[in-house]
């Protein structure tokens, strides 16, 4: 019969490490089979498996086999394995201490002696970096040999593209647990803007916002004016109407949630019997821009109306002027009462004007969503297109306006998914 | 985007172009945050095509940044179209912004 040889063993163990690699996809489960087979089929005394944590240019020490060690980061270029990183060499160190790039803390800390040191990169299939394993003492107290290099470029280059398959099912699972967040988000977001509007024989009101793909920071809010006395019923509704419109800068998450935050300030300020529109953004400026590292900010055009006499009052925090739509026909920009973005600092002033609206007309406030809209050939749609529209429509009546604007973006846009979140509010007084 | 460095006796100019978006912004945050701490810095402007909210941001963050560290800072030569959306958010009262780098570094000497 045949005579089985050490090589042959550790040949056939190279095989089971490889099937071993081939059905383990999830990466903490394939990091330990690396590092136990490595160690294993190598017959050294401990492994230790970096993995390549590309938009850091760092080695992290995932796993460190028959050690204590914690993690270990190492920058590419540094020490044996960032070395091997570097170069994607494999290098083999018969005597460590004699190496001046070996690192004896280590040793000290745990009480081990290292004494040859077999280290490999790991790369994937088209040969990116995806860590490095590192071999410590091999067990007959010899040094690795020429035969230990064959066996540990074989089991490298298995254990690298293993590695690149379970990370990107791992980046993919990643993804799809953000994109369900973000979906969540959105799902909340939407919940939270009103759809059903304050009504009069003197009013129309009417708002809508047509989410961006990604989640936005676009909001609107329209609520019913309490005044509060000491007397029962101590709060009653005095029939005016406080609204805003708003837009925070960037996107994603944070969009969202700073726009969630701005929107409860608002609803807090208003509800608190702020006296005008200015002091309201002034307020919630101030609760913003503490601890607001990042300098996010939000422009919000805030109003208070009153229907019975036509007279509003506002704010502009660095909003885009509204417009106001004239029974005559006629379409103005809302004279600015400009004041900053809210939430970059503290204290800023804001001011207040007023305008009184007469029978018949509107005013119709919106995001930079509606007038930087692109189609699927990038063009814009713009400022003057938008006036132009808003001209030969200005005299519908607000729920049809506001949808109908919708829905000439939409048009517009020729199926191109909308980059910002697209607002709309208007209101209008009607003749009594 | 390119980003210019220029140390000069008055201080120190950093020369951007470019679009400023969300594209862009992170590099622009770290490139003008290093130099948050300069006693006297001039952001020169001039050859910046757009700046988008999120450009605005990391302008927001520089100037409280300069402003804590004491610091003297202006910005300088923006296009009409650029000046229009620091003017739009109601941001250009909080900064020095001159029409050209002598200008800015006259200013803030």
């Amino acid at each position: 019969m045949s005579e089985t040889t050490p090589r042959a063993d550790r040949l056939q163990s190279l095989l089971d490490v490889s099937m071993a690699l081939a059905t383990q996809l999830d990466l903490d489960s394939l990091l330990q089979v690396i590092l136990d087979q490595a160690r294993a089929v190598m017959e050294a005394e401990r492994s230790t498996l970096y993995v390549y944590d590309a938009p850091r240019d760092v080695l992290v020490s995932r796993v460190s086999g028959g050690s204590a060690a914690g993690l270990i980061e190492v920058p590419l270029g540094k020490g044996i394995a960032g070395h091997v990183g570097a170069s994607r060499e494999l290098l083999n160190i018969p005597d460590a201490y004699a190496d001046p790039r070996f690192n004896r803390d280590v040793d000290k800390r745990e009480g081990f002696r290292t004494r040859s040191i077999l280290t490999v990169p790991l790369l994937s299939h088209d040969a990116r970096l995806m860590g490095v394993i590192q071999l410590l003492n091999k067990r007959s107290g010899a040094a690795f040999d020429a035969e230990d290099e064959v066996l540990v470029r074989a089991f490298a280059s298995h254990a690298g593209v293993a590695l690149e398959r379970a990370k990107l099912v791992e980046d993919a699972l990643e993804k799809q647990r953000i994109e369900e967040g973000l979906r969540l988000a959105h799902d909340i977001q939407m919940g939270m803007l009103p759809r059903h509007f304050p009504s009069s024989p003197v009013l129309e009101i009417d708002a809508a916002l047509a989410p961006a793909r990604s989640v936005g920071g676009d909001f609107y809010d329209v609520l019913e004016r309490r005044t509060f006395s000491d007397q029962p019923p101590f709060g009653k509704q005095d029939g005016k109407i406080w609204f805003a419109i708003g837009d925070v800068s960037g996107k994603g998450i944070g969009a969202a949630l700073f726009m969630a935050i701005t929107r409860t300030m608002f609803r807090a300020a208003a509800g608190a019997g702020a006296p005008d529109p200015a002091a309201v953004l002034a307020q919630v400026n101030n609760e913003l821009a503490k601890d607001n590292e990042r300098s996010m900010f939000v422009t919000v055009f805030a109003g208070l109306y009153d229907p019975a006499t036509g007279v509003l009052e506002y704010a502009n925090g660095g909003h885009n002027p509204p417009y106001v739509l004239r029974a005559s026909g006629a379409l103005e920009v809302l004279p600015n009462a400009a004041s900053p973005a809210l939430g970059v600092m503290e204290d800023l002033p804001f001011s207040v004007a007023r305008l009184e609206l007469g029978p018949g007309d509107a005013l119709l406030a919106y995001t930079d969503g509606v007038n930087e809209a692109q189609n699927t050939r990038g063009l814009l749609y713009g400022t003057d297109r938008f006036e132009a529209w808003l001209k030969t429509a200005l005299v519908r009546p607000v729920p049809e306006l506001v949808a109908s604007l919708m829905a000439e973006i939409e048009r517009f846009e020729e199926g191109a998914a909308p980059a910002d979140d697209i607002t709309v509010l208007a209101f209008r007084r009607l003749a009594s | 985007m390119e980003i210019r460095e220029d140390r000069r006796e008055q201080g120190l100019v950093v020369a951007v172009g470019g679009r400023i978006d969300s594209n862009t912004a992170g590099e622009l945050e770290k490139a003008l945050l290093a130099h948050a701490a300069e006693p006297r810095l001039v952001v020169d402007l001039g050859a910046v095509e757009y700046v988008s909210s999120a450009g605005l941001r990391v302008f927001l963050m520089l100037v409280k940044k300069s402003k804590a560290g004491g610091g003297k800072l202006a910005l300088c030569a923006l296009a009409p179209g650029v000046k229009q959306v620091f003017d739009l958010a109601g941001f250009t009262p909080l900064f020095t912004i001159e029409p050209d780098v002598a200008a800015a570094l006259a200013r803030i000497a």
